[in-house]
C-alpha cells in the first residue's frame, strides 16, 4: 500500500502540522511543505538572533528596573528573564509549532519540588518556559555552560553545573534552594534521546528527593524530536506538548535502594504519559 | 554457585537496576566510559551486589581498583569464595 501524505511528511521530518494541508494536489502540498520548512529555517534563527541581541542590549536597564520594582534577588530576576526569553521563543516558533500545555492542578506545584523532564531536543529547555512556575533552578551537565553567549546569564540565574560539583555540595545547595521556596529542574536522561524513547535515567534527582524529602514532578515533552532532533541541522514544523504529572512523594520509597525504586516508578509514569501523548 | 552463575547474576542485577543494554555487558566494558556509570552509581552498585550476594563490599579496598565489568566479576567471585570458605571453616 502506498504511504499516505502524513507518512511522507513524517518520513521527511515534517510532522503532522503540514500534513493538515489538504484538498490540494499532492505535488503542490509537497512543495508547500518544503517552502514552509525553508521559511521556518530562515524565520526562527533570524528572530532568535534578534531576540538574543536585543535582550543583551536592554538587559542592564531591565535588570535595574526589575530590581527597583520587584525587590527580587538577582537570581530570581534572571530566572524570570530566562522564562521571558523562552516565552518569546515560543512566540517566534508559533507559526510553525502548535504548542499544547497541560497537567494536573497547578496548586499542587506550590511546594518546592524536583521537576524531571525527558530530553528530546536542544529546544526542550525553551519549552519548559511554558510550565506554570518560573522560579526554578535548572541543573545541567557541563556542556551548556561552555556556550559563552549563555554562560553569564546561566551563572546569574544560579543554574547548577552538577557534573562538576561534588555530591555533598549539590545536596547542600539544593537544600538551600528549597529553604528559599524555589524548585529545581533536571533532565534525568542526561542526554537527548536519539529515537524519541526514554533512555536510561540517572539516579541523582531521585536520591535528592529522598534525601531532602522533596516531591518529584514528572514533566513530559513530546514533539520536539520532530522539531529539531539531535544530529539534524534544520527545523521542521511540529506539534509540541508539555504535560506535567501530579507530584510523587518520596515517602513511599524507603530503604537503601529507595531512590532506584522511585526512579523506576517515575520513569514508568513518564513512559505511560509519553505513549499517550504520542498517539 | 558457579563462577558463570555469579557472573550471570551480576549482569542481570546491573541490567535491571541501572537500565543497561544487555548487549553492552562485555567483561572488558569500562564501567564509566562504556556503561555510563557515574560516581553515585558506584555506591548503588555496591549496595545492589551486597544485597544479591550477601557479601560486604563497602569496606573493601579492592573496590577502588575496579575499572571494568570483568574486574567487578572477579571481585565479587573472590568475595563470594571468601564468604563460603569462612562459613565452611
Amino acid at each position: 500500500m502506498a504511504p499516505t501524505l502524513r507518512q511522507h511528511l513524517e518520513a521527511m521530518g515534517m510532522g503532522t502540522y503540514a500534513g493538515q494541508v489538504i484538498g490540494i494536489p499532492k505535488r503542490c502540498r509537497r512543495v508547500a511543505s518544503r517552502m514552509t520548512v525553508v521559511v521556518m529555517n530562515i524565520w526562527v534563527p533570524v528572530l532568535m538572533l534578534l531576540e538574543t541581541l536585543i535582550g543583551i542590549a536592554i538587559f542592564p536597564l531591565l535588570l535595574v528596573v526589575m530590581r527597583v520594582v520587584t525587590r527580587w534577588p538577582l537570581g530570581k530576576i534572571m530566572r524570570y528573564f530566562v522564562r521571558l526569553y523562552g516565552r518569546v521563543w515560543l512566540w517566534i516558533v508559533s507559526p510553525f509549532v502548535r504548542m499544547k500545555v497541560t497537567g494536573g492542578d497547578p496548586q499542587r506545584l506550590a511546594r518546592p519540588s524536583i521537576y524531571v523532564v525527558n530530553h528530546l531536543s536542544l529546544f526542550d529547555i525553551f519549552v519548559t518556559s511554558a510550565m506554570p512556575v518560573f522560579d526554578v533552578v535548572i541543573c545541567l551537565r557541563s556542556w551548556p555552560f561552555r556556550m559563552v553567549w549563555f554562560r553569564p546569564f546561566m551563572r546569574l540565574a544560579e543554574y547548577m553545573d552538577i557534573e562538576r560539583l561534588p555530591w555533598d555540595q549539590i545536596v547542600q545547595q539544593v537544600q538551600q534552594i528549597f529553604d528559599e521556596g524555589r524548585s529545581i529542574l533536571l533532565f534525568p536522561q542526561g542526554h537527548r534521546s536519539r529515537d524519541g524513547q526514554l533512555t536510561r535515567f540517572y539516579s541523582g534527582a531521585f536520591r535528592l528527593a529522598i534525601q531532602l524529602d522533596a516531591p518529584i514532578v514528572p514533566m513530559c515533552i513530546t514533539g520536539t524530536d520532530r522539531l529539531l532532533p539531535p544530529g539534524r541541522r534544520w527545523m521542521a514544523p511540529a506539534d509540541v506538548k508539555l504535560e506535567w504529572l501530579d507530584p510523587i512523594e518520596p515517602t513511599a520509597f524507603q530503604g537503601e535502594l529507595g531512590h532506584i525504586k522511585l526512579r523506576k516508578h517515575v520513569k514508568d509514569s513518564m513512559g505511560a504519559c509519553l505513549a499517550r501523548n504520542q498517539l | 554457585m558457579t563462577d558463570s552463575e555469579i557472573i550471570e547474576l551480576i549482569n542481570r542485577s546491573l541490567i535491571n537496576e541501572f537500565e543497561l543494554d544487555p548487549g553492552a555487558m562485555a567483561p572488558d566494558a569500562h564501567l564509566v566510559e562504556g556503561l555510563g556509570f557515574d560516581s553515585l552509581d558506584f555506591v548503588d552498585v555496591v549496595v545492589v551486589l551486597q544485597q544479591a550476594f550477601g557479601v560486604t563490599l563497602r569496606e573493601e579496598p579492592r573496590v577502588r581498583e575496579v575499572r571494568t565489568l570483568g574486574d567487578l566479576h572477579r571481585l565479587v567471585i573472590e568475595k563470594k569464595r571468601e564468604l563460603e570458605s569462612s562459613k565452611g571453616a
